[in-house]
């Protein structure tokens, strides 16, 4: 058996490949592993229970101390409050003695109800495509999707920050998956020269989600025009935020008529759960047939989708709530370059906090957060590079100006001044 | 074990985990992305290796390593210290 010297020097990202002789236990050294202590440690802060919803102040059991606490929250994806909208929780209310709690089949089979059909065409007319599929999960809606359209001797092409999803997706397929460097244009054109001739598809996100960065994308579009290759954004942390009329990155940069897939979450924005993708009339009607995740899951709840039709409607009858979270996210970002935060190249309501290679501040500094009242769970290496770990605020439409300022207050007390006093710059680290 | 005998495991696993790479094609003083290994490619084949050589390196130690001869030289450190 290898031996661990370090324990701290190891992550998940080492435990992947189970060498294990026995296919029902866990590589010999990741239960060593795991019960290191200052293991343990950085582990005691993911599974946090939340006893009450997830607004930006809310109630938490902590796992540092087992005590219920109130809490700022930074971390829930929850970015217009749509997920506890009280004309949502209304619609959810009014629609569960008629529809029941669960779908009970596949949507093939008997899973579709007329909120099904009515929300799919909502959301196709507001991605202005032909057509739309529904899936119960957001990681189901991408893997289902490019395993439902991609075949082995395809190949897809790839952003580096592209999200686990995709990539199982593409695995599943069978396609060959192909990275290009983050946002790096040259990378991208050279490898479409690389596998001009096969069938290739581009997939990039509009916002990407450990960086707040937005994709390249009127030079995404401008290269893969030139070789013939059509697009498939991801805008799950876009959708009902960017853009005129809120349907994303790509209404953002008037460039909708140009991408050929559109993905959703209907997690973050929308407020429930789910995912979709909308396209031509042709695909949507192929995908029926091969995209697994689709047609061999349960069909969203009927009540999460009385929910989201009216989650839609709220976000999209007015631009108030984007409005009122791009002013938050103004009004955030502002304060914390005060301070002299590393936020990396941040152009949405994500925004990153780079604190450096040491997994030591990133959670004592995490654990001095929480007990102050702010809760924003770090991100460590491998979400991350070693190099740049990070946390990573969800700036949301609901937060008050109170709990921003108190949630400032704490950022500065406990990280900009933890920093200065551990003599690390965090400026010149690349995100 | 020998240097080249690390250099000759890894090759195997490139050979296995990569289309259309031979032996005879790799060229140490290059990357594994020469032959068209994307990062997960990469992690495939270090973790055969490593399982090979019975070693466990962690991750965040291999960041910096460009090409198949500074991963060798990593591996033997490893080896030799067992």
């Amino acid at each position: 058996m290898a031996q661990l010297s370090n324990a701290t020097n190891f992550s998940l990202a080492d435990f992947h490949y189970n060498d294990s002789k026995d296919v029902l236990l866990p590589p010999q050294d990741f239960e060593d592993w795991m019960n290191d202590p200052a293991v343990k440690q950085a582990f005691g802060f993911f599974f946090q229970q939340f006893l009450a919803a997830p607004k930006s102040n809310t109630e938490i059991l902590s796992t540092l101390d087992g005590q219920r606490r109130r809490v700022i929250n930074l971390t829930s994806y929850n970015y217009l409050g749509l997920a506890t909208h009280p004309e949502v929780l209304q619609a959810v209310k009014d629609s569960i003695d008629k529809y029941g709690l669960s779908a009970s089949g596949a949507p093939l089979v008997s899973g579709t109800t007329d909120l099904h059909v009515k929300f799919a065409k909502q959301l196709a007319e507001f991605k202005q495509k032909d057509d739309c599929l529904l899936f119960s999960s957001g990681y189901g809606g991408n893997v289902g999707a490019i395993q439902g359209m991609m075949r082995k001797g395809d190949v897809v092409i790839l952003d580096e920050k592209g999200h686990k999803s995709i990539i199982d997706g593409v695995t599943l397929s069978g396609a060959k998956l192909v990275m290009f460097a983050h946002n790096d244009m040259d990378d991208l054109a050279a490898k479409l020269e690389l596998y001009k001739g096969k069938r290739c598809l581009v997939i990039v996100e509009g916002v990407y989600s450990m960086d707040g960065d937005l994709v390249k994308l009127p030079e995404v579009v401008e290269i893969c025009e030139k070789f013939g290759a059509p697009i498939y954004i991801d805008e799950a942390h876009s959708s009902l935020m960017f853009g005129p009329g809120g349907r994303g990155v790509a209404e953002h940069f008037g460039l909708e008529d140009k991408i050929g897939i559109s993905y959703g979450t209907l997690s973050k924005s929308f407020g429930a759960v789910g995912g979709f993708i909308c396209a031509n009339a042709s695909l949507v009607r192929y995908m029926r047939g091969y995209a697994s995740s689709w047609n061999f899951s349960c069909a969203p709840s009927p009540i999460i989708i009385a929910g989201l039709i009216k989650a839609l409607e709220v976000a999209t009858r007015d631009s108030s709530l984007r409005d009122k979270l791009w002013e938050n996210t103004k009004y955030f970002k502002q304060r914390l370059q005060g301070m002299g935060l590393n936020l990396g190249h941040t152009e949405s309501q994500v925004i990153p906090i780079i604190i450096g290679s040491s997994g030591e501040l990133l959670f004592r500094f995490a654990g001095e957060m929480q007990m102050a009242g702010l809760f924003l769970q770090p991100v460590d290496y491998p979400a991350v590079p070693s190099h740049a770990r990070r946390y990573r605020i969800s700036m949301s439409s609901q937060i008050s100006k109170e709990d921003m300022d108190n949630a400032l207050d704490i950022i500065e007390n406990v990280i900009a001044k933890g920093l200065k006093k551990a003599g690390v710059d965090t400026l010149s680290i690349k995100p | 074990m020998t240097k080249q005998e690390v250099i000759d495991v890894i090759k195997k696993n490139i050979v296995d985990n990569l289309d259309d790479v031979e032996v005879g094609d790799i060229d140490p003083s290059k990357g594994m992305k020469d032959y068209g290994a994307n990062s997960l490619d990469i992690i495939e084949v270090v973790s055969c290796s490593m399982r090979d050589l019975d070693i466990r390196i962690p991750r965040s130690e291999l960041a910096d390593i460009g090409t198949i001869d500074q991963l060798a030289d990593k591996f033997i450190e490893h080896v030799a210290s067992k």
